[in-house]
């Protein structure tokens, strides 16, 4: 099989890895996600005390819209992380699916839940091209996925003349501005049941456990009967499907379908995407997944940006403070496996 | 192989290839469209591959060690920035300002090699995170607004020309690219980054410090993307923020159509320069024949994946008699399909482990 031929781990890290494993899931305070948990814990009551309008309803409910779809667009990502490869046109392909969606609404009069299955379809698709080249060239999905991001992105700015989709139906918009309970925006609801579908993926069905296995080991996994350029594949196809998601919950918030909402070619969503995934502790080798520690991730993000950004430290600095987290999460992750992996040989 | 006469020699070399499509394309092209040989057309096709193979070559020699670097445009915004903030707000005179500007650059690319080669972690992550650090101090120093006050004197030397159409901006370009033939081909130093690119494990044993190759290197690249930076500012006549943050996709498209194995170790000065000519030409001729300018993307995509398959499936053959299980690590892995380095963020770990 030489669809990913790179193994992804060679010996002696694999089998720390696996210890690493088994260690974590004796102590959950080791983990990843509990060290997140204390982080967003710490953040809410410290941005509560200094910046007096942290908890008000408003900025609460701005904070959840945001932050659902951050976690949406690291979900994407991490769905492809899991195959050892990435995706960097997730904001490609999304912004090409909601411009989709706004077309079949605006230029052909469907309605607007049929436009919306286009739109993800044409995601999937989108996905299906990526997926498809990886698999049948043998090469890594970094150099495919940054074609098909130039190329995807150039197609979509080329066949809307970079004009934006404004006469949406009201129910864009007011899904985006929904309340639920004063507090919370049914964008998180959207959220939550796509994290709690991707649990339950990765967890109970044949399905996500051979997504794992063919992430982990493409090799072995093929020895025992998975076809691994099928499942690569699909997980393509659901990160087209998700960045889908993740822009058409834009769309809603902005009211518009509009070309320039991930930046220039969608680098907009590089950062959000890996982040997320990153300070979960989904391996970029591949072979995990840790959904909870996704959406923990990127929810810490959105609420540092939001914090910051009420504390007036000056609003053109976020972006260095998200780097520098990212570089320290990455550090202290280091940190934890390296002296995880001695006590255990001790 | 030995018995290879001059002319298949030639044929073989990284250069040939897109060498020969892009006299190809000049003469398709000029045949069509008279006015792309015309002096000021040649002018500003020059001007564009001065600037482009400087991103270029400043990714391909990270490609050269086998990692890549998602902060080139970041490094080279700061460093334009940083440029024509330093003669604006300091009133630091232009050869000053040039030097410090370029010692920031190294100084990222320092940074970004140390935190690689010490952390061991991939230069993937690293580089994505220390490129929205740098992009973050831009945007923190000016405020998102531009530098204006750039001195005459370097509007000057973005316009001048020093014979016929070639302009004053090609220069430092044509010398770095010389420097960097000669230290790779040549020079202890550039020999190590090869061989630390080729195999890692056997640049180690053959008592190469891969450490200090990898820091080399990334200093390197960093000083090549703050050059291209500043040599932009004196092209467009002002410190723009906004410098650097379309450079990723054209800093690999040019490598990788020059043949460059993304998985280190075998990188070509000539190819990558004619592989930045060939976007730029391409890039020219959509504008003249006025395609969509939107179109530009697009192509740059399809001809980073024409090339990959084309050199997939060329080498396939050599590729067949290597069985998926010997393909390890950093060992004896098919080279021109193996992954960038990202998937293999194990290949320090382990040797620093034992």
């Amino acid at each position: 099989m030489t669809s990913h031929d790179a193994p992804i781990a060679a010996g002696p890290q694999g089998d720390s890895l696996e210890r690493d494993q088994n260690t974590l899931r004796s102590s959950f305070f080791l983990t990843n996600e509990f060290g997140l948990i204390l982080l967003i814990v710490l953040f809410t009551v410290g941005f509560g005390a200094a910046a007096s309008g942290f908890l008000s309803p408003f900025n609460l409910f701005t904070l959840g819209r945001t932050a659902a779809v951050n976690i949406m667009i690291g979900l994407s990502m991490m769905v492809v992380i899991v195959t050892g490869g990435l995706n960097l046109a997730v904001g490609a392909i999304g912004v090409s699916a909601a411009m989709f969606c706004g077309y079949l609404i605006e230029g052909l009069g469907l309605p607007w839940p049929i436009a919306l299955l286009g739109g993800l379809a044409l995601g999937a698709a989108l996905g299906f091209v990526n997926g498809w080249t990886v698999v049948r060239t043998g090469l890594h999905s970094f150099i495919i996925t940054l074609a098909t991001m130039s190329i995807f992105f150039g197609v979509m700015i080329f066949l809307t003349r970079a004009e934006s989709y404004r006469a949406l139906p009201p129910v864009f918009a007011s899904f985006g501005k929904m309340k639920i309970l004063a507090y919370f925006s049914p964008l998180l609801i959207v959220t939550l049941i796509a994290a709690l579908a991707l649990s339950w993926l990765y967890r109970r069905t044949v399905l996500g456990r051979e997504m794992l296995a063919a992430g982990a080991r493409p090799e072995a996994a093929e020895l025992s009967g998975i076809r691994v350029g099928r499942v690569f594949i699909l997980c393509h196809m659901l990160s087209g499907v998700l960045a889908g998601i993740a822009a058409l919950m834009l769309v809603a918030r902005n009211g518009a379908a509009i070309p320039a909402m991930a930046g220039q070619l969608g680098q907009d969503w590089l950062l959000p995407a890996f982040l997320g995934p990153v300070l979960g502790g989904t391996l970029l080798q591949g072979g995990k997944a840790s959904v909870l520690g996704t959406c923990l991730g990127a929810f810490l993000v959105t609420m540092l940006t939001s914090g910051l950004l009420l504390l007036q430290l000056g609003e053109f600095w976020i972006q260095s403070f998200l780097g520098l987290l990212l570089l320290l999460a990455v550090l202290v992750d280091k940190a934890r496996r390296t002296y995880l992996a001695r006590r255990n040989l001790a | 192989m030995t018995t290879a006469t001059p002319l298949s020699r030639i044929v073989r070399t990284d250069w040939f290839g897109p060498l020969l499509v892009t006299i190809a394309a000049t003469v398709l092209i000029g045949g069509f469209s008279p006015s792309f040989l015309s002096p000021l057309n040649i002018q500003v096709l020059l001007l564009a591959v001065a600037i482009n193979a400087l991103i270029a070559f400043s990714q391909m020699i990270i490609i050269a060690i086998g990692q890549m670097n998602l902060s080139v445009g970041a490094i080279g915004g700061l460093a334009a920035i940083a440029f024509a903030g330093m003669m604006e707000v300091w009133g630091l005179p232009a050869p000053v300002a040039l030097v410090l500007a370029l010692l920031i650059g190294i100084a990222c690319g320092v940074l970004n090699g140390m935190l690689i080669a010490i952390t061991g972690i991939s230069a993937f992550v690293i580089t994505l995170a220390t490129l929205s650090i740098f992009k973050g101090i831009n945007l923190g120093i000016t405020r998102a607004q531009p530098f204006y006050g750039v001195p005459e004197g370097v509007k000057a030397f973005g316009t001048a020309v020093l014979i016929g159409p070639v302009p004053w901006l090609a220069v430092p370009t044509a010398v770095v690219a010389v420097a960097l033939w000669f230290m790779l081909r040549r020079q202890p130093i550039g020999r190590f980054i090869l061989a630390v690119g080729g195999n890692e494990h056997a640049a180690a044993l053959s008592g190469i410090s891969v450490r200090f190759t990898v820091v080399v290197a990334h200093a390197i690249s960093g000083l090549l993307a703050a050059l291209a930076g500043v040599l932009l500012v004196a092209r467009l006549q002002l410190g723009q923020p906004s410098i650097g943050d379309d450079w990723l996709i054209l800093s690999f498209a040019a490598p990788v159509i020059g043949g460059a194995v993304l998985a280190g170790g075998h990188v070509s000065v000539a190819a990558t320069l004619l592989g930045v000519v060939i976007v730029a030409i391409i890039t020219q001729a959509l504008v003249l024949f006025s395609i969509d300018p939107f179109l530009v993307q697009v192509v740059l995509g399809a001809l980073i994946l024409l090339r990959w398959t084309r050199h997939r499936s060329s080498r396939r053959a050599a590729s067949k008699n290597h069985s998926p299980a010997s393909r390890r690590c950093a060992a004896s892995r098919c080279r021109c399909c193996r992954a960038p380095s990202m998937r293999c963020s194990a290949r320090t770990a382990p040797a620093s482990r034992r």
